[in-house]
């Protein structure tokens, strides 16, 4: 390629290039702008641009209803007739909206209070609409537990029991008593975190690490040796006839033992039934063994809660008087339980709070 | 557009990890302290759950995620924060010296109410009757508890306590519907009747309640909240099936007296027919004198116009009339149980439960103290209830008892004759009422005599006479419930034997047409035996009886026959316990003897 003929810059094209047209151009849009839209807006005077409605006044709202009275001629030739009833094509708008309909029950309520009395309270359980409940998904409060709420005490806890009752409560509360005792006598000992003995002196230090060191060299020792055993027995030669004739042991436990599995299997086959039976017996078992389960654990749950939490419930001691306390006066009778406490386990048996173990100090 | 249900990464889609959460997490979840939870949790009526699998381990505790959800939409929760927030306003204006502000902060405290958990949590009346055992013994536990700062129970809320439970008491009184007493070491329980509903409660003896420390009364106290909004608002329902204006107001005396059981029955006396007292304001400043003039006559009025003593007051018998229509026969009875019969309390007697127990049986009673109805001079008391080993001054026209023999009264249904209740004698046992000794199998000595008392008072009212006394001597026909007559007894033996004949040709009819099938052919059969039969009777029904027992256990499916098997063994074992008992206490008499 050759190169390009260099011209001069002074002469008509660059002259061109170099003036710009810009605000011809603007002005040629904005007065074609302005044509299209109908005059230039900033030079007209605002009587131009607004003015004011006068004529027919009318509020939206009037306009509407004056929409509404107009009769349609069809209508008005109904009219005419005094034997046809007119269907107006619009449902006129309850006056009475939710809302208003609340509120009026509400005032009703609140004369009917204050007619009673002057009191705060209303009664909630007056007006039994389920409506409000319906909506409610968690209509019925499941009890946490079948335990109720007041266990009424065996009949040995009166505070003038029969003598008979009497004493089967106190052999209860005994056996309460004992079972602690055999639990902290029976159970495992704590780990000791101190043992008494001498402290070890230096000399007789060194010689226990001495004996140690040396059962290790033995133990080395006999390793040793046994591999030197390995060693040798995989080098010993078999000869051919030896080979053959392992091979032909080998064939014949083979064959030994598939005898013995056909032997089985016919046997098994025949016996078909049998297995069936047991087959059956056990599971029978296993849904016996179920069945127990959950009863026994239905059992439990009537005299304790489920473990719950990390501290196990733990029932609190039968409240029976003792043999010389029975006085058989009300006025005699020994203080010796605050309800507080059987309120507190009894909210804990029946699984509503979970058992602690925690004993505030003072 | 996000999914429906986000679920996190490395969260669970199924099973125990999905459905449960510790509390740990509930706590995070729900952004809230470990107290306000535990206080959510009480109110909303929530508990914790196990979980077949404890995903996390054996010491969480889990809560229901669905549970945890019902919490989170809780509004109270809400207003709970809102609380939070007020409080840290008054502890910033104290922290700033701005007393005034705090003051003026304090009064505008934001309150929350308890009535719409109550209705969600008992969507009928009923339902909330059901549940009310706990709330009542509870309720009642803290009327007697002192007021303590320490465990942040104040005096005001121990009164409200005390106000409730005498309305309660003063509504089952007036209503007759209390129907058993126990008197227990732990306490009294009681168990009343309302709108078919057993409501059984325990009250504390009044002696020594104290705070312990193996109790968390925090946790007790926010029980106390709910069950003290939830019973005055039963007890606003009661009232007004009563046509009784429900806070009421008492007579400002007898309150000071703290006798507001018997303030609260005269006032509901009063409303209920019409007349409303009015609360005297002035009470205290006014001539005393004058003023107890004026409320002895007032009460003499009302005494008066009590039906249980005058049936006097047409009006108001008119007006009863329609109620009394819709009472059962256990409440007419409990009504007029100790009708005309006069109490009078001495001293050292549990004053609050036997006022609320004699009234509620139809009887009157006063007591020794200021602004009783009756002083202890008065010629018609019938019976003077006194625990002393001996009374100072005696009348003779009435008798002094021991407060057990109300209760053993009550629980009998009889007036039981006094003589083992005197002063100074130890009386016989008290037998709990909710025990049911056919059911257990083992009948105490004093349950049967008082069963032979009660068969005698029926015997009374029977037609025949003559029979009632041999009856009672008679230790064989007691065991027939002793209500049947001798009479009634034989006729009932021969009817039974007739039976047992008839079954016995039956069977042996049956038989026959069996060996017919068989194509054996025994004649004349039936007749020798039907012929054997007239003589021993009893004998060939017994051995009728266990031919039966043993056919029927043959043609009993397998299941039935374990069951049957299964029952026996309980039985044997019901027996051995008896017999147990039974030896044990001859072992005692020959120990005592």
């Amino acid at each position: 390629m050759g190169k390009k003929a260099k011209t001069s810059r002074k002469g008509k094209k660059a002259w061109r290039a170099n003036i710009s047209t810009e605000d011809i151009e603007d002005f040629f849009d904005k007065s074609t702008k302005d044509a299209l839209s109908g005059g230039n807006l900033s030079a007209a005077s605002n009587d131009d641009l607004f003015h004011v409605e006068k004529s027919h006044d009318l509020p939206v709202k009037r306009k509407i209803e004056k929409h509404r009275e107009r009769v349609l001629r069809c209508d008005s030739v109904l009219k005419k007739n005094p034997f046809v009833q007119i269907v107006s094509s619009s449902k006129p708008k309850s006056k009475k909206s939710k809302k208003t309909i609340v509120v009026e029950k509400e005032r009703r309520k609140q004369a009917q209070k204050n007619v009673a009395d002057d009191s705060e309270m209303v009664d909630l359980w007056g007006d039994d609409v389920k409506g409000e409940q319906e909506g409610n998904p968690r209509k019925i409060f499941k009890k946490p537990s079948i335990i109720p709420a007041v266990e009424v005490d065996p009949a040995g806890c009166s505070y003038n029991p029969t003598a008979e009752s009497h004493e089967d409560m106190l052999a209860e509360a005994v056996a309460q008593e004992m079972q602690k005792v055999y639990k902290n006598e029976l159970g495992p000992e704590p780990v000791p975190l101190t043992i008494d003995g001498d402290a070890i002196n230096e000399d007789e230090r060194y010689f226990l690490e001495v004996d140690n060191v040396s059962e290790d060299e033995a133990d080395a020792e006999n390793e040793v040796s046994e591999a030197g055993i390995r060693a040798v027995r995989t080098t010993e030669k078999i000869t051919h006839g030896v080979l053959n004739k392992r091979n032909r042991h080998k064939a014949l436990l083979k064959k030994h033992s598939e005898e013995k599995d056909k032997k089985r299997l016919s046997h098994e086959i025949t016996s078909l039934p049998k297995i069936l039976k047991e087959i059956r017996r056990e599971d029978k078992e296993k849904d016996n063994k179920r069945q127990r389960r959950t009863i026994a654990k239905q059992d439990v749950l009537k005299i304790r809660p489920p473990r719950l939490g990390k501290h196990k419930y733990e029932a609190p001691p039968v409240q029976v008087l003792l043999t010389e306390e029975m006085t058989g006066s009300l006025r005699k009778l020994k203080a010796c339980c605050t309800l507080a406490r059987d309120r507190f386990k009894s909210l804990e048996k029946r699984g509503i709070l979970v058992p602690s173990k925690t004993i505030r100090r003072n | 557009m996000a999914p429906k249900h986000y679920r996190p990464a490395g969260k669970k889609k199924e099973g125990n990890a999905a459905r449960y959460m510790t509390r740990s997490q509930a706590l995070k979840h729900l952004q809230v302290n470990l107290n306000l939870f535990r206080r959510l949790c009480i109110v909303k009526g929530i508990f914790p759950r196990e979980p077949k699998k404890k995903v996390k381990g054996n010491h969480h505790t889990y809560y229901h995620v669905k549970d945890i959800a019902f919490l989170h939409h809780e509004p109270l929760l809400e207003k709970f924060r809102e609380i939070k927030t007020y409080q840290k306003k008054v502890l910033k204006a104290k922290a700033k010296k701005n007393e005034e502000l705090a003051r003026l902060l304090l009064t505008r405290q934001p309150t929350y109410k308890l009535d719409r958990l109550i209705r969600e949590r008992y969507p009928t009346f009923i339902d909330a009757l059901r549940d009310l055992d706990d709330c009542l013994t509870m309720v009642h536990l803290f009327a007697v508890l002192p007021a303590s700062d320490r465990e942040k129970l104040e005096v005001k809320r121990v009164h409200n306590c005390r106000r409730l439970s005498h309305e309660w008491q003063a509504y089952i009184s007036r209503t007759h519907a209390l129907r058993k007493v126990f008197v227990s070491v732990k306490g009294i329980y009681y168990q009343a009747e309302l709108e078919g509903q057993k409501i059984t409660w325990l009250t504390p003896h009044a002696i020594q309640q104290v705070f312990t420390n193996d109790v968390d009364f925090g946790v007790l106290l926010t029980f106390l909240e709910f069950y003290e909004s939830l019973l005055s608002f039963i007890n606003f329902k009661l009232y007004h099936t009563m046509n009784v204006k429900y806070p009421p107001i008492l007579d400002s005396r007898l309150e000071a007296l703290a006798a507001d059981l018997y303030a609260l029955s005269r006032y509901i006396d009063a409303s209920s027919r019409g007349m409303v007292v009015e609360p005297k304001v002035d009470a205290s400043s006014s001539s005393q004198s004058k003023d107890r003039e004026e409320s002895e006559l007032r009460l003499a009025q009302l005494q008066h116009q009590l039906p249980s003593s005058e049936p006097g007051a047409l009006m108001h018998l008119v007006a009863d009339n329609n109620k009394e229509v819709e009472e059962d026969e256990e409440t007419r009875v409990c009504k007029s149980f100790f009708k005309d019969l006069k109490f009078f309390l001495s001293r050292e007697v549990p004053r609050e439960s036997l006022l609320f127990v004699l009234p509620a049986f139809g009887g009157m009673v006063s007591w020794e103290g200021e602004g009783a109805p009756f002083k202890e001079d008065d010629e018609s008391i019938t019976h003077h209830i006194i625990d002393k080993p001996s009374a100072g001054h005696m009348y003779l026209s009435r008798e002094y008892v021991q407060p057990q023999w109300i209760y053993d009264c009550v629980n009998a249904r009889i007036i039981l004759p006094t003589e083992k209740y005197m002063v100074g004698r130890i009386p016989p046992p008290h037998l709990s009422p909710f025990v049911d000794n056919e059911a257990e199998g083992y009948v105490p000595d004093y349950a049967e005599q008082i069963k032979r008392l009660q068969a005698a008072a029926r015997n009374e009212v029977l037609p025949l006479p003559g029979v009632g006394k041999e009856d009672l001597q008679d230790p064989q026909n007691l065991l027939y419930a002793g209500v049947m007559s001798r009479a009634e007894e034989a006729e009932a033996a021969e009817n039974k034997k007739k039976m047992a004949a008839k079954e016995q040709q039956y069977h042996e009819e049956l038989k026959l047409e069996l060996k017919k099938g068989k194509e054996v052919v025994v004649e004349g059969d039936s007749d020798v035996v039907a012929e054997s039969e007239e003589e021993a009777a009893p004998d060939a029904a017994k051995m009728q009886l266990a031919d039966d027992d043993a056919m029927s256990v043959l043609t009993m499916s397998r299941k039935k026959r374990k069951l049957y098997q299964a029952m026996q063994i309980h039985n044997e074992r019901k027996n051995e316990k008896v017999e147990l008992i039974k030896k044990r206490k001859s072992k005692l008499n020959a120990v005592q003897d």
